[in-house]
């Protein structure tokens, strides 16, 4: 894979996850569309799992087969993890939670892994906070050249607007919802505020489709 | 405008629940308590100890450095003052002059229990934790009863990937607090993540007396769940055994289930559709 693109919607709910947690570690699953699968990588959505403790693995079990569920009804696939670490200039993966990534590797060949940049998570974003890794032939990550990450300025203008009126508090992640069932862990209504502020058209993204017998 | 009684019982209540609401401290500081410190009687050393602490989590170094001189005025030899200095330090990202200044503080008092968990964190935000791990054993060997020092170390732990040790660290809270439900659901949570039949069987253990002290504890639900079934298949022989693992698996969805559906939301069918497909796997390890 040698090129990504992100929606305005996937980047916002990463940053807005990395803000309204600031002390503490966070991770999501990275959703793109089975449609535009093709020689560029496009991130439509992501899922906000969890920030209280990512290192122990029953919980991300479940999440993983709710959302691999969720996706494949709506002609969807997981494609990919991010996470922003603890401390401010922490931009390692080699903690336990991040095998969750090779696993999703061995399923899916077109993915690619996400840090951010806590450094660069200001208010005013003049440029992408992410840094974007895809996996080498012998399994290892290797970081993806900026000018190889598409982020529109438009997303980045809409990211900015979202973390001054601290709208990220409004976002759901998978341990909120654990603790709260009613919450709504796909954030359709996030994805609303977003639309409202950006005044831009969110596209698709992962819904729950098909209904029960 | 707020008024100033009422800021004063906000912060109070922040002090007291022990929540980490830097945001609307600094606000009610900006808007209203700033004007009127000397208005706040003696509970005003408290309030501006709480607002530095906020303003240096919210790198606002300007206002915390305002609450460090006004408590140094008042208390030009506390500890617990200087202790507030290192904390501005650290917010500035001068580590080793925190360190450096916390283990003059460590030699004059002790028995001070607070310099040395301060000193623990700094090494965390310097990325050094097997540092840190180290610093927090040699602490608890010495204040065994600080429950939120066996947390961190557990959670230390888990980032290692030492396991073993961090269930450790949970055995340990439990017998501080034996009747918490979220410490039997971390330790079950750890022991699961190790794997092996006898952690599985700790989990089990460990994920029904949770449920027991709080049956509306999902993850401990979906833990228990996620055991028994992969106790099932552990079991070849034993059908009885099998059997009682699969009931148990069922109970505890059935019970997800029914906490769903006493939830009024939209996506509430969508939620039990999800929760049908890992019901249908259970059935498939069956065969």
């Amino acid at each position: 894979m040698s090129k990504v693109s992100f929606s305005t919607l996937a980047y916002c709910k990463m940053v807005s996850h990395a803000a309204k947690y600031p002390h503490c570690e966070v991770n999501g699953l990275l959703i793109a569309d089975n449609a535009t699968k093709g020689n560029k990588l496009v991130i439509t959505d992501v899922v906000p799992l969890f920030h209280q403790c990512l290192h122990v693995s029953p919980m991300s079990e479940i999440a993983l087969t709710q959302i691999d569920q969720s996706a494949s009804s709506c002609d969807m696939y997981i494609a990919g993890y991010y996470l922003a670490n603890e401390t401010l200039d922490d931009l390692s993966f080699d903690k336990p939670a991040h095998k969750i990534m090779d696993k999703i590797a061995e399923n899916e060949a077109d993915v690619c892994m996400v840090v951010i940049n806590n450094r660069l998570m200001g208010i005013n974003h003049k440029q992408s906070a992410l840094i974007v890794h895809t996996q080498q032939d012998d399994g290892k990550w290797k970081r993806l050249n900026n000018s190889n990450v598409q982020i529109e300025n438009t997303t980045l203008a809409a990211a900015s607007a979202i973390l001054q009126q601290q709208l990220y508090n409004n976002l759901i992640d998978f341990d909120n919802h654990l603790d709260n069932l009613s919450l709504d862990f796909l954030n359709t209504e996030f994805a609303s505020w977003v639309e409202k502020t950006s005044g831009l058209n969110m596209g698709r993204k992962l819904v729950i489709s098909k209904l029960v017998s | 405008m707020v008024h100033l009684s009422e800021a004063q019982e906000t912060l109070k209540k922040y002090r007291e629940d022990n929540e980490r609401k830097s945001k609307e401290v600094l606000n009610l500081w900006e808007s209203c308590v700033k004007h009127k410190i000397k208005q706040l009687g003696n509970d005003r050393y408290l309030v501006l100890e709480q607002v530095l602490i906020a303003a240096c989590d919210c790198n606002r170094i300007d206002i915390a450095k305002v609450c460090l001189q006004m408590l140094r005025d008042k208390f030009p030899d506390s500890l617990r003052v200087q202790r507030l200095s290192i904390t501005i330090l650290e917010a500035e990202e001068k580590y080793d002059e925190a360190l450096e200044a916390l283990d003059k503080l460590i030699k004059a008092d002790e028995t001070n229990a607070q310099t040395r968990r301060h000193k623990v964190a700094i090494l965390k935000a310097k990325c050094q934790n097997i540092e840190a791990i180290k610093e927090l054993v040699e602490y608890l060997k010495k204040f065994m009863v600080d429950q939120e020092g066996w947390q961190e170390l557990s959670n230390l732990y888990l980032l290692e990937g030492e396991y073993a040790k961090s269930a450790y660290c949970m055995e340990e809270m439990i017998l501080h607090n034996s009747q918490n439900h979220l410490y039997h659901q971390r330790h079950a949570d750890i022991r699961y993540t190790q794997g092996g039949t006898d952690n599985f069987e700790l989990a089990r253990a460990h994920y029904s007396y949770a449920i027991l002290l709080n049956p509306n504890n999902v993850r401990a639900l979906y833990g228990l769940y996620l055991t028994a079934r992969s106790l099932m298949s552990t079991q070849k022989s034993n059908q009885t055994k099998k059997a009682t693992f699969k009931k148990i698996a069922t109970l505890s969805l059935k019970r997800v289930e029914h906490m769903y559906s006493e939830k009024k939301q939209l996506n509430k069918k969508n939620q039990l559709y999800v929760l049908e497909t890992l019901m249908g796997s259970l059935h498939l390890s069956l065969n």
